[in-house]
């Protein structure tokens, strides 16, 4: 057996510089198709594969060095971009998403980067496989809010070209996926994610409880307002018929609270 | 040797006025097209005549001076003095013609340029000319690959891309909202002429049914009859607005009929699903500020101008990476021309290259039947065939060279040099006379 303290320092895989790189390669390409060099979509689409695949080739690498990819937040967030790339790659196979591929491949690089350069810390003690539950189901659900998001911030972009009669930009000219399926899209991922992220805040308080930690930190706070707003905003559409930009804003201001409960445990685990 | 020609006027050269006397209706086509080739020295003809231009394409021969011949029947066909008409005719002869059908083909040369009529209409003229048999294999060869090229630079450029006049935008802006168009209600409000295009437009692109409304019910019916669509009562207009996902308004109304507060009542009822309003009315029908409601779409006829210039913009971009595309394309075919040229040539050399081979190669077969030669005698037998088959081809070229005058024998020898090859020293001057026989005598001495 190998020490869970070294476990949680495994050195980065061949496969996270390819993947590096190859985000790095992609964000630029999308960039430049944005930017009117349409012909380079196909190699920009190969490179955001390519990253996913080196990303899902290092998750796995880690998996046989027993780094299991929900063993803390740290790992999550890696698993968390992997998540929001394959789920780009997915949604880019039925709509044209170059605006959202220039939002998706920098955040997902800076996930990973986050995720496998920052620093271990210790292992966090009686990570029972309640935790690991925990984890990975709020990773999931948080990852596929992550693609609601970006979904509902090419919206808000599309939404604003068009009010605005913005006929000469990069939103119009891209020609990306319409209002009402980003709309629709954005809203099934929710009613996905939601399920999914409730068991996930149900067994984190369980856990919690278990381990005799204050529910009143801040971070198990915001994880209940984003909770409640993606609460919210399916009540709101099912009774009131809320959709469009209402629900695009709602939907980033419920990640934007997610985010900041993955951005505490990270500096916490950082900081000590 | 042939040569392609386009004799032509176009919106480039000429206006309507100009245009409309030299345009021919589609029942006078094949009239034209036989009377070309059969008083003129045209041996194939298509012509095309579209509201924007008028062009007869034909084959030639090469260095004659048909396309004046042909500007000349053309202006007499139609009963118009040249001089009139002269100055707007354009023609093309050989390569130039070729990369003009090119750029007509790909819609290079078009008034709205990257729009798809004229290949449409080009087809159409090739499938005439066809069928009146004025077509052959130089102007086939060329229109056909005109279409590849067509086909090439729509494929790989974005000269076809954005919509380029109302209609067309009413449909792509739709897209931008609602992708798909199928399902979708149209509600189009007034009797005007621009919105039942519109309307009609988006119906063909996937709308699932139209409905008209207008202050005067007479009018609804009536344009709901012309456009297949449902007549309903303006007193519905709410209602009416609330079923509908594209409003496509033109009153003549001098006061905005589609106002903010019935919009928000309209947004609710809709429970904010998007609807989109296309205004072209002057003065407008809708209230700008319907455009601050969530989910609502506005655009007036100045927002459809501007999405109509700002694709154009980008066709006259793609029309210069598609400017590549025919030059490369003309190009080749330029080649391919040339060198169908020399075809008969070269057939006719094998032949008679073929035909001095078998005919040595039999008197060599009759000798070894007739006699019983030793393998030496097989061996000289087989040399004489071969020195002789040498002698008889060349016999002909050395003759031709041998009678040319000084400038002439030194070109023509310079050719020899380059179609074989050869290496020529000071030596060699002196050694032709013997190695190369001149007379029936040589070639007698090498048959005995």
């Amino acid at each position: 057996m190998t020490e869970p303290a070294r476990l949680l320092s495994v050195a980065p895989s061949p496969a996270f510089w390819v993947a590096v790189a190859a985000y790095s390669v992609a964000t630029v390409l999308l960039f430049v198709v944005l930017a009117g060099k349409a012909s380079l979509r196909p190699t920009a689409i190969a490179f955001v594969v390519l990253a996913m695949i080196a990303h899902g080739t290092d998750i796995g690498w880690r998996g046989v060095e027993h780094v299991h990819p929900a063993e803390s937040v740290r790992e999550a967030l890696g698993f968390l971009a992997f998540i929001v790339t394959g789920g780009y790659v997915l949604a880019s196979t039925r709509y044209r998403l170059t605006l959202g591929g220039v939002v998706v491949m920098p955040v997902a690089l800076v996930l990973l980067l986050l995720a496998r350069l920052t620093p271990a810390g210790d292992r966090p003690e009686d990570l029972s496989t309640l935790g690991r539950i925990h984890i990975s189901l709020a990773t999931l659900g948080v990852g596929i809010f992550a693609l609601a998001s970006a979904l509902s911030a090419i919206y808000l972009v599309e939404d604003r070209a068009l009010k605005r009669k913005k006929f000469e930009g990069a939103a119009f000219k891209d020609r990306g996926a319409p209002l009402e399926s980003l709309d629709r899209l954005a809203h099934r991922l929710v009613w996905v994610g939601f399920p999914i992220f409730t068991v996930a805040l149900a067994l984190g308080a369980v856990w919690t409880a278990r381990l005799g930690e204050d529910l009143g930190r801040i971070e198990y706070l915001l994880a209940g307002v984003t909770w409640l707003v993606f609460a919210v905003l399916l009540v709101a559409r099912q009774i009131y018929g809320w959709r469009g930009k209402r629900a695009a804003k709602l939907t980033l201001e419920g990640f934007a609270a997610a985010l900041a409960v993955l951005a505490i445990y990270l500096v916490r685990r950082i900081v000590g | 040797m042939s040569e392609l020609f386009v004799v032509g006027i176009s919106w480039r050269t000429a206006k309507v006025a100009v245009r409309e006397k030299l345009a021919f209706r589609e029942d006078e086509l094949a009239d034209t097209l036989h009377a070309l080739t059969g008083e003129l020295p045209v041996t194939e003809a298509l012509l095309i005549s579209t509201c924007n231009r008028v062009e007869i394409y034909g084959v030639g021969k090469a260095g004659s001076d048909v396309p004046t011949v042909v500007r000349q029947w053309l202006a007499q066909r139609r009963s118009v003095k040249l001089a009139d008409v002269g100055e707007a005719l354009y023609e093309r002869r050989g390569p130039a013609a070729i990369r003009h059908v090119f750029s007509v083909a790909s819609s290079l040369d078009s008034l709205v340029v990257g729009e798809a009529q004229i290949l449409g209409q080009l087809k159409d003229s090739y499938a005439f000319a066809g069928t009146a048999g004025t077509s052959g294999p130089v102007l086939s060869r060329a229109i056909e690959r005109a279409f590849g090229v067509a086909k090439r630079v729509r494929t790989e450029t974005a000269i076809a891309r954005g919509a380029a006049n109302v209609s067309s935008v009413a449909v792509e802006l739709a897209g931008r909202v609602f992708g798909d168009l199928a399902g979708k209600s149209v509600l189009v409000v007034g009797a005007g002429k621009m919105s039942s295009l519109a309307a009609r437009h988006l119906y063909s692109n996937g709308a699932q049914r139209i409905v008209v409304t207008n202050r005067s019910p007479e009018k609804a019916e009536a344009l709901a009859e012309e456009i297949e669509a449902t007549a309903r009562p303006w007193a519905e207009l709410e209602q009416l607005l609330a079923a509908a996902d594209v409003v496509i308004s033109s009153t003549g109304a001098r006061e905005p009929v589609l106002t903010k507060a019935m919009f928000k009542k309209v947004a609710k009822a809709r429970r904010y699903r998007p609807i989109m309003v296309i205004d072209i009315a002057v003065p407008r029908d809708a209230e700008p500020q319907i455009q601050d409601i969530d989910g609502v779409y506005l655009f007036d006829i100045d927002d459809l101008d501007k999405v109509v210039a700002a694709n154009l913009a980008e066709r006259q971009k793609a029309a210069e990476h598609a400017g590549k595309i025919v030059e490369h394309e003309a190009t080749q075919f330029e080649h391919w021309m040339r060198s169908q040229g020399v075809v008969p040539t070269i057939r006719a050399l094998r032949e008679k290259f073929a035909a001095i081979g078998d005919a040595e190669v039999a008197k060599a077969l009759d000798q070894l039947v007739r006699k019983e030669l030793t393998r030496d005698q097989q061996r000289e037998l087989i040399q004489r065939v071969v020195q002789l088959v040498i002698n008889k081809l060349l016999h002909q070229p050395m003759a031709v060279l041998r009678g040319s005058a000084p400038g002439d024998a030194a070109e023509r020898a310079s050719v020899l040099a380059e179609l074989f090859a050869l290496e020529i020293s000071d030596q060699a001057d002196g050694e032709l006379a013997e190695a190369v026989p001149g007379d029936e005598g040589t070639e007698r001495k090498a048959q005995a």
